[in-house]
Order: C-alpha cells, then sequence, then structure tokens
C-alpha cells in the first residue's frame, strides 16, 4: 500500500513535471504534436506568451522563441561609393521576430543564426545599393538618415519573408581607405599651414601698425621739441642783443675799443700761435725809444 | 543571506499568495490539487493508522516537514536599497518590489535585482568624419541610469550593448553634421546637445528602460598625422599675439624716451636763453661799471686797458719779432723750429685751456634734463 502510494506519488510528479512548461518574459513559445505545430481553431499557430502552461506529455514538443530585439553587428562591410571608392561600413540592425510562425518555417526551425544570415544579406544589399547611389561626402554628412531609411525600407520585406521585423538600421562608423584618408590628411594639414601663415603675417602686420604709429609720433615730437627749442634760444638771443644793445649804445666806441681787446686775448692764447711783430706797433713803443711819443 | 527564524517555519506559502490572488487560475487549481494530493497521503497515514508503519510514517512526516521548511527558508531574499527586483512567476512578469526583505516562493517565483540608482557611464572615441570632410578624433561620455528594470531586462537581448551601439551612431552622426572648427573649439556645447537628443531619439524605439543623464564631451583633437600641422597653427596665433605684444613694448619704451628727449631739448633751450641773457647782462654790467671811470679818465684806462691786454696776449703766444722796414723777401723764419719747440709746452697745457667763455651756438653734450617731469599715462597713448 505504502510502496505503492510512494510509486504513484514518483510517477505523479513525472508526469506534472512534463506536463507543464514555463516561457519565461522576453520569449514566446511554439508546441508541435508530433513535430507538427498546434493551431488554434481557426488555423492560427498558438503562441504561447510568457507564464506556465500545460502540455500532453510525450506528445506535445516546446519551442521557444526570443521576442526581444536582437541585434544584428556585423564586421564591416566593404562597399563602393559612387566615385568608385571603397568605404568600410560599420553598421548594426535591430531586429525582432513578430510573426513566429513564419518565422519557424522560414528560418528552417527558428534558426536565429539562420535568420541572421538572411537578414545580414537584405540589409547589405539594401546599403550596397544606396551606397552606390552617393558620394562620401553625401554619406558622411549629407542624409544619412535617409541612408538609414533606404536600408530599412529594402529590409522591410523581410517582415512577409521571415516574420521579422527591422527596427533599425544604422551606420555606426564609416572608416576610409588609406589613400582616401592621407589625401584628407594632406588637404587638412596645408588648410593648417594656410591658417598659420595667416596668423602669423597679421602679427606683423599689426606689429608693423604699432611701430610705424610710435614713429612717427616720436618724430613729430622730437621736432615739436626742436621747434620750440629754437623759438626759445631766439628769443633768448633776442633780449641778450636787446640788453647789449641797451648799454653799449651809451658809448659804442669804448665799448668796440674793451670788445676788440677781448677779442685779442681769445684769439691768441697758445703757445702755438706765432706771432711775427714788428716792433713799430703801440705796445713795443717803449721797447725802441724811451722817449715818450 | 542566513535568514533563519524558527518562528516562522510554519509559514503556509499559500495564505502568502492567497493575498496576493496573482497566479493564473489553473495553477491554483493545480496547486489545489497537489495539496489534496499530498493532504490525501497524510490523511490515509493519519487515519489508516496501524502500530508497525508508525515510525515510517513519523519519518516520512518529519521529511516532508524538512523539506517544507528548507523550501520555505529558502524563498527569503533582500533586494538592495539601490535595487528594485522584478518578480517572474513562472517566467512572467508579476510586479516590482522594493528594497527590504522579501520572501517568495522558490520554483514558482524568481527574482531578478537590478540596480535602478547606479549611474553607469560608457565612453566611446573614435576617428570621424566631419561635414567639411576633415578626421577628428573624438572621445564622448554618456551617463545613464536603468528607470524601467522590465524594459531593461526584457525588451532587447543586450540593453547596454545596444545603448553603446546608439551612441556610436548618434556621435558619428552629430560630427558628420558639423564642421571641423566646431566640434574642435567653438561649437562643443552644441555638438554635446545635438548628440544627447540624437541618442534619445534613436533609442526610443529599442525601449531600452534607460534614461540618459548626461552626455560629455571628453575630448576632441586633430588625428595624430596632422596634430603637428595643427599644433603649429595654435603656435601661429600665439606668435600673433607675441608680435603684436613685442611691438606694443616697443612703443612703450620708444614713447617716453622720445618724450625725455624732447623734454631735454626744450630745457637746454631754455638753459641757452637764461644763460645767453644771463651773459649779456654780465657783460653789460661790465661794462656799465667800467663806462664811468673810462669818462671820467679816458686816456689812461684805454692805456691801462691795452697794455694788459697784450701783456697777456704775448705772454701767452710765440713771437717773433721782426725789425726790418720794408719787409724783406729774403727773410727765413724757422718757424717748424719754433713749433716743434713749442710743441711740448702746448701738449702739457691744451688739455686745460678751456675757452674763457662758451661759444654761443654749442650746447654742452652732457648737460642733464630734469627728468622728473610728470610721466603721462601709460595708456593714454596717441590721439595727439
Amino acid at each position: 500500500m505504502k510502496n505503492f502510494s510512494i510509486i504513484i506519488l514518483v510517477v505523479l510528479g513525472l508526469l506534472t513535471i512534463s506536463s507543464v512548461f514555463v516561457i519565461n518574459e522576453g520569449e514566446r513559445g511554439i508546441v508541435f504534436q508530433f513535430s507538427k505545430i498546434k493551431r488554434d481553431s481557426d488555423g492560427e499557430m498558438r503562441i504561447y506568451e510568457p507564464g506556465l502552461h500545460f502540455k500532453i506529455p510525450m506528445i506535445e514538443r516546446i519551442k521557444k522563441i526570443d521576442a526581444r530585439i536582437q541585434t544584428l553587428d556585423g564586421a564591416a562591410a566593404r562597399f563602393v561609393t559612387a566615385e568608385k571608392k571603397d568605404v568600410l561600413v560599420d553598421s548594426y540592425v535591430k531586429w525582432k521576430i513578430v510573426d513566429f510562425s513564419t518565422f519557424y518555417v522560414r528560418t528552417a526551425g527558428g534558426d536565429i543564426n539562420n535568420a541572421r544570415a538572411l537578414l545580414t544579406q537584405k540589409v547589405n544589399n539594401g546599403l550596397r545599393t544606396e551606397f552606390g547611389r552617393r558620394t562620401i561626402q553625401q554619406i558622411v554628412s549629407g542624409d544619412r538618415d535617409s541612408l538609414m531609411e533606404e536600408a530599412m525600407i529594402s529590409a522591410q520585406s523581410s517582415k512577409a519573408d521571415l516574420g521579422i521585423e527591422v527596427v533599425d538600421v544604422r551606420v555606426k562608423r564609416i572608416n576610409l581607405p588609406t589613400e582616401v584618408s592621407d589625401s584628407i590628411f594632406k588637404r587638412m594639414r596645408a588648410d593648417r599651414h594656410a591658417v598659420a601663415k595667416e596668423h602669423r603675417s597679421q602679427g606683423m602686420e599689426k606689429a608693423q601698425v604699432i611701430e610705424a604709429t610710435v614713429n612717427a609720433k616720436v618724430t613729430v615730437m622730437k621736432a615739436t621739441a626742436k621747434k620750440n627749442a629754437f623759438t626759445i634760444r631766439g628769443e633768448g638771443d633776442a633780449l641778450a642783443a636787446k640788453v647789449y644793445a641797451d648799454a653799449y649804445s651809451k658809448d659804442a666806441e669804448f665799448f668796440g675799443f674793451v670788445r676788440s681787446l677781448e677779442a685779442y686775448e681769445n684769439s691768441f692764447n697758445s703757445k702755438s700761435d706765432v706771432l711775427i711783430v714788428k716792433p713799430d706797433s703801440d705796445f713795443f713803443h717803449y721797447l725802441k725809444d724811451v722817449k715818450s711819443k | 543571506m542566513a535568514w533563519n527564524e524558527p518562528g516562522k517555519n510554519d509559514n503556509d506559502p499559500w495564505k502568502n499568495k492567497g493575498g496576493r490572488d496573482q497566479g493564473p487560475p489553473d495553477l491554483d487549481e493545480f496547486l489545489k490539487d497537489l495539496g489534496n494530493k499530498f493532504g490525501g497521503i497524510f490523511g490515509g497515514k493519519k487515519s489508516g493508522k496501524s502500530g508497525g508503519s508508525n515510525f515510517s510514517s513519523i519519518g516520512a512526516g518529519i521529511i516532508v516537514v524538512i523539506a517544507v521548511v528548507v523550501w520555505a527558508v529558502s524563498g527569503f531574499y533582500t533586494i538592495k536599497e539601490a535595487q528594485r527586483g522584478v518578480v517572474l512567476q513562472f517566467g512572467e512578469f508579476n510586479g516590482m518590489v522594493e528594497p527590504g526583505i522579501h520572501w517568495q516562493p522558490t520554483f514558482i517565483e524568481n527574482v531578478i535585482p537590478v540596480d535602478v540608482q547606479t549611474t553607469r557611464d560608457l565612453a566611446r572615441r573614435g576617428d570621424m568624419l566631419t561635414q567639411d570632410e576633415n578626421l577628428v578624433l573624438v572621445e564622448m561620455q554618456v551617463q545613464y541610469r536603468i528607470v524601467n528594470a522590465r524594459e531593461y531586462l526584457f525588451s532587447v537581448t543586450n540593453a547596454d550593448q545596444s545603448l553603446e551601439q546608439a551612441f556610436d551612431s548618434a556621435i558619428r552622426y552629430v560630427v558628420g553634421h558639423s564642421k571641423m572648427d566646431e566640434v574642435l573649439t567653438s561649437g562643443r556645447e552644441q555638438v554635446r546637445q545635438s548628440v544627447w537628443a540624437e541618442l534619445e531619439k534613436v533609442i526610443e524605439s529599442y525601449k531600452l528602460g534607460i534614461i540618459i543623464a548626461d552626455v560629455n564631451f571628453k575630448d576632441a583633437r586633430p588625428p595624430e598625422q596632422v596634430k603637428d600641422a595643427f599644433d603649429d597653427a595654435i603656435a601661429a596665433k600665439e606668435d600673433e599675439e607675441r608680435f603684436v605684444l613685442e611691438a606694443q613694448g616697443y612703443a612703450l619704451s620708444e614713447e617716453p624716451k622720445a618724450r625725455g628727449i624732447a623734454k631735454a631739448i626744450e630745457q637746454e633751450a631754455i638753459a641757452y636763453k637764461e644763460q645767453i641773457v644771463l651773459d649779456a647782462e654780465g657783460q653789460v654790467a661790465k661794462f656799465e661799471k667800467l663806462l664811468p671811470e673810462y669818462q671820467a679818465a679816458p686816456e689812461v684806462t684805454r692805456q691801462r686797458l691795452y697794455l694788459s691786454t697784450m701783456e697777456n696776449v704775448y705772454s701767452n703766444t710765440s713771437k717773433v719779432m721782426v725789425d726790418v722796414d720794408g719787409g724783406n723777401n729774403m727773410m727765413y723764419i724757422p718757424l717748424d723750429k719754433i713749433m716743434q719747440n713749442q710743441s711740448k709746452a702746448v701738449q702739457q697745457n691744451s688739455r686745460d685751456l678751456t675757452p674763457v667763455k662758451q661759444s654761443s651756438t654749442e650746447t654742452s653734450p652732457n648737460s642733464t634734463v630734469n627728468s622728473t617731469t610728470g610721466r603721462t599715462d601709460r595708456y593714454g597713448r596717441g590721439g595727439n
């Protein structure tokens, strides 16, 4: 009795375990009856939402499918632009499964990797077409938005094909081939050199203006000072002349005499002056003759 | 988390559940079923009490009780202050729990704690093309927090990575639509704002359950390959300023000098004027003092003045007296000899022979200038 009850208990436990299944948040489940997908009365496939569900043990099998938004972020792919240049484009695709039955059927039994490969092809085709129509300039800054739009539109067809909805296609980075980036660097250099030259010559220009201005100012200042100086000197000379004239006009003859004497004294005052004199001047009067004149 | 309070051992999980009333109906039924079955078994044991099976039924009972206790205890868990717990009941989202201690029926529910307070950051850098087809090396950082733990966990396969990808895309998009100078210098704030807006736009459809707290512009540099040219351009800017400053320095030094010279010229003129007038006045004073004496005795005074002057003249010069009337052509005077003889004397004397009076037009080279004239304001230059 007791053994029997234990056996029953175990069997019941096993049955229970194999007849319930749990679908986690972010997943959906589909059920197979003898490998055939279980459908509703109206022929729609039954999709199991997250939670606890029952199935018939041994007969029904569960396949869980990821319902979250997934990312396709492959290696950078090489595209040819309108100017026949190669660019390496690293893009990513956000996608999610919306039609689980289609997805399951078209991807060899819900194989995610299979889906990825198909989607990559689709998106890359879209991108290839779009890049082929655009120049590098347009790709980088013109209309990346519309590029993504186009790629999305071309990937949208995957909805009917694969049961996949493309949420977003974005270009992450665009790497230029070496020769293109080299020429860009050359141009940047040239550009900077031009800027540098401009700055230096502007500096020189300003400096010269400042120096010239101050030089002019200085010249004028000195000239003005000289002018004033000459005026003042002239005043001095005039004043002196007046003083002399006022005094000497009292006895011009005597002044002439005194001034001459002073002049003689100042003119002949060194031993290198050689005077050849005759003894008949006034000064030597007594040298020859002791008598008075 | 050893949370083991014996008093709570008989804590019936189902009662707890009943209050919450959240299990799907089929589950409740299943549980009731299970309960009934267990009850039946125990009940059977209890009702069919036969002395022999007493011990084993007690043993079985004890095992069951221990299992229940262990199960009950294992249900306790805590959620840290910064976290929220996402409750999954049989895999299905079933509400959130706040920080603190909680109990869950193991195997039925499980709780994933998610940190919703900590600000995480994510930095991305790389060479990017600008609108004017230059390459710049940009590094930016985004700071974010999780606001919706459910979305964070279940709407995308990897929320953090998705943010990273979106951030990459947003930075390049914005840089691709900006000019190099904007990115490198003036427009950084603008770029930062645009990246923020773009990033929010991109992740909107992904439902990451993340809020962007801040976007930082960490660095923007020209690429290494052209760094020297850029540095040179910056140096050129500095040079430009240096040239100007040097010129200003020159100007500031020249102008005061010139002012000084001008002042000196004027002072010399003033001094000359004073000097020449005073000279004149001196001469005149001397003359006027002499004049009355002369007028009193003209002949004697003239004679005296003449003699004293001539005496000076002849005593200071070399003389050759020629007492020949009518000038003889054949006369030879050895002038050079005389000069030679005199030269020694001249060498000794000539240095300290100073003119009695300064010549009128000469200005002495070392005249001092009164330089304590008040300086005009250094910066108020120009305009006159």
